[in-house]
């Protein structure tokens, strides 16, 4: 298989299969969450939910304001603009909506060329940040799972590649490679995202409703989850 | 080894990977999806979806008829999944439908425009009233549960007589009629299938694979659920299912020898010997086995002659839909993603099935599944210690991942050059073929210009010439060194010579020549907008740079049917013509004396006063270049009456 | 007034002005070989086409027979023929069932299979053409005169006339006078024609007229049918009303 023929299958077949997974799996979760939901809400002895104090915290996660002013400082803003370039550079960049024009015919407004140079900058940069503190800091360290190593690195190898095909001049051999590598990497993102801890993309808004109905179960409640954690059953 | 668990997600995958070829046949049409043609405008859906569909859906009314109508009170157990397996099939026939009309939201449309001539319109008419009147036979099982909906109820079960009887009227027509679609086709349609008395073969055969059906299924549920077979009752079906499968070869045999078809049985083609295999498989060696009473009690016998009656008949209206035809009138295979629609139709009916039967009173006891029974405790898995939830979340869970891991296999599996819904190969016009002495015969209508590409560059060697296109001279020097480009205006990179018809790629038309998107390609020209388009004006091809700026040397002219400055590039025939006619033309005028000329094109009503057509165009693609075509080896379909687009003969 | 076009195929230079102008006059996108071709040339944007044969050209369109059999099948009406002789088809009732693809004997009818919107394309005799007084945009192109327009009733004696003034010239038979019903296309041929209809096709019976005996039958079906049923029931139901009296006289005391 040549790389030219690699690449076609990548941003062809593979990157159907994915993105078929992406869109369908994150469908599958949100349905299974809302589903899973509902079905504990009706478990709760305190029918009231605290529609006011979810409202805002979520708002709090997704806009850290707040948490800027208090302890997490560096962290907040660094993750913050880490996560917004991570959502509009793919998205609005003009290479791809051309893909996408070219193979489906649809289309929508794109980045201007400084823009995209500056976001995906500034994502890359942002991203090693976080991988850094996350090595750096000894408490980061400490909570830090393999997998936190390696969505990080994963996520911004697709960056680094695109960056790189868009804005260097490299040897066509190459620019192929590097393309392979940028497009792999990103079905890779695609297929994995709903399987994992990115699938908070989604999830986030029902993470507050799920931590207020954890408080309404009935008294009592724990001690059957621990006596089904030791029935010999499972 | 849970069987209906299993069963269950085999369905869900099959269901998911149909999903995702749906998605494409809406999108993208019927010809990325099908092998259909216009040679085969009917193929595996019609003879699958709809016409096997509608005859396995029969089941429904010979049970009612035998319960209802005959008495027989010991067929009651059979009588509710046989009402809900018709109403399901029918309900996928319709669905298989609108996979196979064009317009599939138009269906509606036979509502209000009749045409009563027509067998479909009738076929139509029947089966939307059918469903509705199946939909009401059926409608008590799941009222039953809710004591509100008691009045509806009451209701129905008063006048189900009159309902069951109108499902056999109903039945009686369109099971027959839907052999009256092919009456009119007696050229297309094999002999050994067609027959005026189709509509009542077909009804014979709806009756016996009807009872087959029921059969089959009753046994295939009981063993998914591990209930204890009723094999009494399949058995007496079986027996009846004997004579009228005796009845139907009889019918048969008859209609074949009076019409004197019966040497077309055995005369060694791949058509009678598909209809030895059908008519062995679906009628003769079930009607012997359950001819005898003793072998209609052994479950050996039910399952497979039940099964061999099921799968022959169905072979039967496939055969009729659009596989049984003469070689002259059909080509076609059905493709993977037509078979995997269908198949995705019928697992979704048995998926609908399958949650009827356990969540309403088909059976007496509703079938112990342990997925659907939640006060089973909440299970943990300690290996990776996370939460799997009560049985019936993780039952939704596993199946919907089976889903869309299996519509994501399906989209990957669509080919991408299908879903552009190219043609036969790129270049619409076939390029010249040989090496000194070139074949041109764009349109692949055996008849061609020979060209000796030797002959010219020897005479451009030896001439002075210059000639005058669109206003730009052209010449040529004996020294050789513009000769090439006075007939190849533009050449490929690396003075790889470019054929004619790479850019000359329609016939007869004007085509667009500026590729925008290949242009603005990272893995094309790689051009940022600015370097052709100047910035603070409109982005538009008229403010955009000229081609020439960057292409020196070439002759971009836009073309007469263009309005706006797009670039556009004359058909194929026009290039030949204006390339070819543009030298001989003074040969032309000595010899014609024609008064006047169109610009160096001869005009059509020239032409018609010039036999000289004919001394450039000849018949009959000399063997030797023919050897070297490779499109006629590209092209899917062959016919010994005529070829591509303007005729061959093949022998 | 059935209007008629008359194809000598004896004049024919095979100079494709007739495909020309009908893609055209209908803006007819250009032709492009598709997997789904039936590869004689006709195309959903091709719908008149020159086939080489045995020498000559012949031109293949719409037959726009007497009794057209695509009309008679297309269960919303969305085929018709018109007075003044043309089979046209209206894309706004159609739902796209191919059933007129199937049963035409000449295989016309072509599909638009690259389309997510797809529709039945055909020859339509260019029916607006002549409603506005003019001729078919392919008669009118005709240099030779080969194809000529005019009324079905006037061209048959000009094409028997034409046989009789040059003895064997032709074939004697015009194609069309009598296939399958007639059609409002004929020919005047030196070569057999027989490859224009499925080899298949034979008689002059107009097709529509197989489906009239089943199609007739179906009230009667329908009636018979619900009768039998009725009556079946009612013999049983007596018989088994018979049995228990039968039963309980024998044994009087079985209640």
């Amino acid at each position: 298989m040549t790389t030219s023929s690699l690449l076609e299958f990548a941003r062809g077949p593979l990157f159907r299969l994915s993105f078929a997974i992406l869109i369908l799996g994150l469908g599958r979760i949100i349905f299974l969450e809302i589903w899973g939901i509902i079905k504990a809400y009706g478990n709760t002895c305190d029918m009231k939910m605290p529609w006011q104090l979810i409202r805002s915290r979520s708002l709090e996660w997704i806009l850290p304001v707040k948490r800027m002013m208090r302890n997490r400082d560096v962290y907040s803003v660094v993750s913050f603009l880490f996560h917004f370039g991570l959502l509009i550079v793919p998205i609005f960049l003009f290479a791809h909506i051309n893909l996408w024009q070219q193979s489906v015919g649809i289309t929508w407004p794109a980045l201007p060329y400084l823009w995209a140079f500056w976001l995906a900058l500034s994502t890359i940069v942002f991203g090693a940040t976080m991988l850094i503190g996350r090595m750096a800091v000894k408490q980061m360290r400490f909570l830090s799972k393999p997998q936190d190593y390696f969505w990080l690195i994963l996520l911004l190898t697709p960056f680094v590649t695109g960056f790189i095909c868009a804005n260097l001049s490299i040897n066509a051999a190459f620019y192929q490679f590097i393309m392979v590598v940028h497009v792999l990497a990103g079905d890779l993102i695609f297929i994995l995202i709903p399987f994992s801890k990115i699938a908070h993309c989604v999830l986030a808004p029902f993470s507050q409703v799920v931590g207020a109905i954890g408080w309404k179960f009935p008294s009592g409640a724990d001690e059957a989850i621990t006596r089904t954690l030791d029935s010999p059953k499972g | 080894m849970n069987r209906a668990k299993n069963a269950k997600l085999v369905l869900w995958i099959l269901a998911g990977f149909a999903a995702a070829v749906a998605l494409n046949r809406y999108l993208f049409g019927l010809g990325v999806t099908t092998n259909l043609n216009d040679r085969t405008p009917w193929g595996f859906w019609i003879g699958f979806d709809v016409m096997a569909g509608v005859a396995l859906a029969a089941g429904g009314f010979v049970t009612t008829a035998v319960f209802y109508i005959m008495k027989r009170e010991e067929f009651h157990p059979l009588v509710k999944p046989a009402v809900l397996t018709a109403f399901l099939g029918y309900v996928a026939v319709v669905v298989g439908l609108l996979f196979d009309l064009g317009l599939p939201w138009n269906i509606w449309h036979m509502i209000i425009y009749w045409n009563p001539h027509s067998p479909l319109f009738e076929v139509g008419w029947c089966v939307m009233l059918y469903t509705s009147v199946l939909l009401l036979e059926f409608s008590p099982v799941p009222l039953e549960e809710y004591s509100r909906y008691a009045k509806i109820r009451n209701f129905l079960m008063k006048y189900r007589f009159v309902l069951v009887l109108l499902g056999i009227m109903l039945s009686t027509l369109h099971q027959s009629s839907l052999g009256s679609l092919f009456l009119i086709m007696p050229e297309r349609l094999y002999p050994l299938w067609y027959t005026h008395i189709l509509p009542i073969e077909f009804f014979i055969s709806a009756v016996a694979l009807g009872l087959m059906m029921v059969a089959f299924e009753t046994l295939v549920s009981h063993w998914l659920y591990r209930r204890d077979p009723e094999t009494v009752l399949v058995g007496k079906l079986c027996r009846v299912a004997a004579w009228v499968l005796a009845l139907y070869f009889v019918v048969k045999s008859f209609d074949l020898g009076i019409t004197g078809k019966l040497g077309l049985v055995f005369n060694g083609k791949w058509q009678s010997d598909l209809f030895i295999v059908e008519i062995a498989v679906s009628t003769i060696i079930p009607a012997v086995m359950f001819a005898v009473p003793r072998l209609t009690r052994k479950p050996v016998v039910q399952w497979t002659g039940s099964f061999m009656v099921v799968a022959g008949m169905v072979l039967n209206r496939i055969d009729v839909g659009g596989l049984a035809m003469y070689d002259s009138t059909a080509s076609y295979t059905p493709s993977w993603m037509e078979i995997a629609i269908s198949l995705g139709v019928v697992s979704a009916a048995c998926l609908v099935f399958l949650f009827v039967l356990e969540r309403f009173n088909i059976w007496e006891i509703k079938p112990a599944d342990p997925e659907s029974m939640p006060q089973t405790a909440p299970s943990f898995d300690y290996s990776s210690r996370s939460w799997l939830g009560t049985p019936d979340a993780a039952s939704l869970a596993r199946h919907s991942l089976a889903f869309v891991l299996s519509f994501a296999l399906g989209m990957g599996m669509m080919s991408g050059k299908r879903l552009h819904a190219e043609g036969v190969d790129s270049i619409r016009v076939s390029p010249a073929t040989g090496i000194d002495t070139l074949c041109i015969n764009g349109n692949r209508d055996d008849q061609y210009v020979e060209f000796s590409h030797e002959g010219h560059i020897a005479w451009l060697r030896t001439h002075a010439i210059s000639l005058t296109i669109d206003g730009v001279v052209h010449t040529a020097s004996p020294s050789g060194g513009d000769s090439c480009t006075f007939c190849h205006h533009l050449n490929l990179p690396g003075e790889k010579v470019s054929n004619c018809a790479e850019c000359h790629t329609s016939m007869y038309s004007e085509v667009d020549f500026f590729r925008h998107g290949w242009h603005a390609s990272a893995v094309g020209a790689n051009l940022k907008c600015d370097d052709c388009h100047a910035t603070g004006v409109t982005r538009n091809a008229a403010s955009a740079k000229k081609c020439t700026a960057c292409h020196r040397g070439y002759d971009f002219a836009p073309g007469k049917g263009a309005a706006g400055p797009e670039l556009y590039i004359p058909s194929y025939v026009d290039a030949m013509h204006k390339l070819c006619v543009s030298c001989h033309i003074a040969d032309l005028r000595e010899v014609s004396s024609l008064s006047q000329t169109n610009g160096g094109i001869l005009s059509g009503k020239d032409k018609s006063n010039l036999a000289q057509c004919a001394s450039c165009h000849r018949t009959g693609v000399p063997p030797e270049l023919r050897a070297d075509m490779k499109w006629q080896v590209k092209l899917p379909h062959y016919d010994n009456v005529v070829l591509p687009n303007v005729g061959v003969t093949v022998k | 007034m059935s209007k008629a076009i008359l194809t000598d195929v004896t004049k024919c230079i095979g100079c494709l002005k007739c495909v020309s102008a009908c893609k055209e006059v209908h803006h007819l996108d250009a032709d492009v070989p598709r997997v789904w071709d039936k590869n004689d040339g006709l195309s959903a944007e091709n719908w008149t086409a020159i086939v080489f044969k045995d020498g000559r050209y012949v031109r293949k369109q719409c037959r726009h027979c007497l009794e057209p059999a695509c009309a008679s099948v297309c269960p919303v009406g969305a085929l018709h023929k018109t007075s003044i002789g043309a089979v046209v088809y209206d894309s706004s009732k159609c739902l796209g069932c191919r059933y007129c693809m199937m049963a035409c004997p000449f295989g016309i009818p072509r599909y638009e299979w690259d389309k997510a919107v797809p529709h039945v394309e055909k020859c339509i005799l260019c029916y607006d053409r002549i409603e506005e007084g003019k001729q078919p945009a392919c008669t009118e192109a005709c240099p030779t005169g080969a194809t000529i327009f005019g009324e079905r009733k006037e061209l048959l004696p000009l094409v028997h006339a034409r046989i009789e003034a040059n003895p064997g010239k032709y074939i004697d038979k015009v194609w069309g006078e009598h296939e399958v019903g007639g059609t409002s296309v004929l020919y005047l041929s030196d070569i057999d024609l027989g490859f224009l209809t499925y080899p298949t096709v034979k008689g002059d019976k107009p097709l529509p007229q197989e489906t009239v005996t089943a199609m007739e039958s179906v009230p009667f079906a329908f009636v018979g049918m619900g009768g039998a049923m009725l009556g079946l029931n009612w013999i049983i139901r007596r018989r088994m009303k018979l049995g228990e009296e039968k039963a309980k006289k024998k044994d009087p005391a079985h209640e």
